[in-house]
């Protein structure tokens, strides 16, 4: 499967010019980190940060025991459990089950994974309406775009540009604000609803001993997509198990806070499976697709812990590069700080060359990090494997000279005059226009620091 | 279909690492700085604070003509109001000047399931609920009330002060993961969304009103 990320370097160009979503994202991103500093006063966000570390590496550590009960447990409950290790075969039994229902029309909450999978698209090649209800999805679906952020999809769009779309697209009057803006996504979508034959959402979490699957959202959107429909099918990574129900306790008391600030997001929705005989609502049929797509062969090397991710989304409000490029620029659904070791990860880092180079290492995202992954520690190490594996002979030269001169004092000064006597030619500059665009060059000075102690001009 | 079960269990097993052990282990101790006393008018008073910040209300009432009063007050349109069998079943008189002015249906007027159109065309729907908690200001629904729940303008729901419980960690118990049912649902506040320059805005797909209301007698 190849991806944008692969062209990092060209997409990064065009998006940090433009200065409107510089500002959309500067704007957003830093409410987000203050609502969410201010939501941690009331609880100890260090015991709540070492908890769910724990349990997060305890689930991952023991996948396969955890997976088995989960597996056992949900289809106790009546569940259809599926293991895809692509996309495709994920895709392909999504389709199987829609053809098999005779469904024309699905709707579909936000789930990473699904984005992850192409899903949408495919869907719609193969004929079958497939609408994202999450407004800031469904504003992204209509613009025929991708989304910018992990929990904030249309984040790199303008009131304006969005009341230009919907004017656009389902013919709303030119309306800007948002209270306008929701009230016609909410008209069109719940229409949509009251249509739809099947619902498809991701899950936050799937618990072990219970075999449920835990969705959070604020808009109301993933309730519908999995109760207003005959058949749901849940679409998720493998990683996502926890081993127990009261579990809850932390990683809802850090997620909801760590993404948008909230004590609590406005839904939680727990699913056991299927109705039951006694209801009069919810889906007959569930089904499970646990995704692999790379997350197995993680396990056992020293980027393990980036499968202990739940997310939140905060290290990308967080992340200064992420705020001057935004999403767009990463290529992939997963952008930012965690994205920039995801997306290699998942997709190949022939796929993805770039992105661990797509940060400052300033630690900021290391920090916020609600499960504790050592973010920047993480892209250091992915930086040094990605460079090991190119092998470039003109570094190896490069740095192997360095180290001769930086060991030898003759050399040092030498190459010290050298470099001065050089600097005072244009052709230098001219060779290091791609880092001086960026940067200045301070002036050589005429003599080194030796050379000025030698002569006694120091005082 | 066949799935690929054992290729993944074969990766998971060679790749396999037990995390080392860490200093940390499950506590059962609440995160809370402040842990909340038992006592029921301060639970009430976190409880209500919580949810008129999300632009929720909650209220204590004495008596069923109090409850009556308040809905009357709150249900103002003909949109039809839709009344889960457990409450009518309980607040039978408080409901009784509602049923004869407004349109109404009972969960159990719905033979067999609930029509979906026919559930989104009520403007308020009154639920009971298993708990509320206060550390949140969060409403938690079981079974039966996905539609309703989610579909409604305007949600009440009739409770009593003892299903009122201090924060989060009475919630995700033993008890309550064994009690049963296809589903729990917590609801906190209106339907909200940021979407939108992050500008917050309330009934996105759920309802946009919320009242809780605490029956003491």
């Amino acid at each position: 499967m190849e991806i944008e990320a692969k062209h990092f370097k060209e997409l990064y160009k065009k998006q940090i010019v433009k200065d409107r979503l510089r500002s959309n994202l500067s704007k957003a991103t830093l409410q987000a980190v203050d609502s969410r500093e201010e939501s941690f006063k009331e609880v100890d966000f260090q015991f709540l940060r070492a908890q769910a570390k724990m349990i997060r590496e305890e689930s991952v550590s023991h996948l396969n025991e955890l997976l088995s009960e989960f597996e056992d447990q949900a289809r106790k409950n009546g569940c259809n459990i599926f293991y895809a290790q692509t996309p495709e075969k994920a895709r392909a039994y999504v389709l199987d089950v829609a053809v098999r229902n005779n469904v024309k029309l699905i709707v579909k909450s936000k789930s990473m994974v699904t984005e992850e999978i192409e899903l949408v698209p495919f869907l719609s090649e193969k004929g079958i309406e497939t609408v994202e209800t999450d407004l800031g999805e469904y504003i992204v679906q209509l613009a025929k775009e991708k989304p910018s952020h992990i929990t904030t999809p249309a984040i790199h769009k303008s009131r304006t540009e969005i009341a230009e779309l919907f004017h656009e697209k389902i013919g709303t009057e030119m309306n800007d604000d948002p209270k306008f803006l929701t009230a016609e996504a909410r008209r069109v979508l719940r229409e949509k609803f009251l249509a739809a034959d099947m619902g498809i959402s991701g899950a936050n979490f799937l618990i072990a001993e219970t075999g449920d699957a835990v969705i959070v959202e604020n808009e109301g959107n993933a309730r519908l997509s999995t109760s207003s429909t005959n058949v749901h099918v849940v679409v998720t990574g493998i990683e996502k198990v926890i081993p127990k129900f009261s579990d809850l306790r932390i990683f809802m008391r850090v997620l909801g806070r760590s993404s948008t600030g909230q004590k609590l997001t406005s839904y939680v929705s727990v699913l056991r499976g299927p109705r039951t005989e006694e209801e009069k609502d919810g889906p007959r049929e569930v089904h499970i697709v646990l995704l692999d797509n790379g997350r197995s062969s993680l396990l056992g090397t020293d980027h393990q812990e980036v499968l202990n991710c739940i997310r939140c989304g905060a290290c990308l409000n967080v992340c200064p590069v992420y705020r001057n490029i935004g999403g767009h620029a990463y290529g992939s659904v997963y952008p930012g700080p965690i994205g920039s070791l995801v997306t290699p990860m998942y997709f190949g880092e022939k796929n993805a060359p770039d992105l661990p180079f797509a940060s400052s290492l300033c630690g900021n995202c290391s920090e916020v990090c609600p499960v504790g992954i050592e973010i920047h520690h993480q892209l250091l190490s992915l930086r040094h494997e990605i460079v090991a594996a190119r092998k470039s002979r003109i570094e190896r030269f490069l740095f192997k000279n360095y180290r001769k001169t930086m060991l030898r004092p003759g050399r040092y000064q030498m190459i010290g005059r050298f470099a001065r006597a050089l600097s005072k030619f244009s052709v230098v500059r001219r060779i290091m226009k791609p880092w001086t665009d960026y940067r200045d060059i301070p002036e050589f000075p005429s003599q080194s620091f030796r050379e000025i102690y030698k002569s006694g001009k120091l005082n | 279909m066949e799935d690929d079960r054992e290729k993944i269990f074969g990766s998971i097993r060679r790749g396999l690492r037990q995390a080392e052990q860490t200093d940390a282990a499950r506590e059962n101790r609440s995160p809370l700085k402040e842990p909340l006393s038992a006592d029921f008018q301060i639970r009430f008073e976190k409880f209500n604070s919580e949810l008129v910040k999300l632009g929720g209300e909650a209220y204590v009432l004495d008596d069923f003509k109090g409850i009556s009063d308040f809905l009357l007050r709150h249900i103002t349109d003909d949109a039809g109001v839709f009344i889960y069998d457990e409450v009518s079943g309980i607040y039978d008189s408080a409901l009784s000047e509602l049923r004869s002015s407004r349109t109404y249906k009972l969960s159990t007027d719905f033979e067999n399931d609930y029509d979906k159109r026919d559930v989104a065309q009520f403007g308020s729907a009154i639920l009971p609920c298993a708990a509320c908690i206060a550390e949140t200001g969060t409403i938690v629904l079981r079974n039966s009330m996905r539609l309703p729940a989610a579909l409604a303008t305007r949600l009440f729901v009739i409770t009593e002060p003892v299903r009122l419980m201090a924060s989060l960690d009475g919630l995700f118990t033993d008890s309550f993961r064994d009690a049963g049912g296809s589903n729990l649902f917590l609801v906190t506040g209106p339907s909200r969304t940021a979407d939108i320059e992050k500008e917050l805005v309330t009934g996105v797909h759920g309802p946009k009103e919320v009242y809780v209301i605490f029956h003491k007698e």
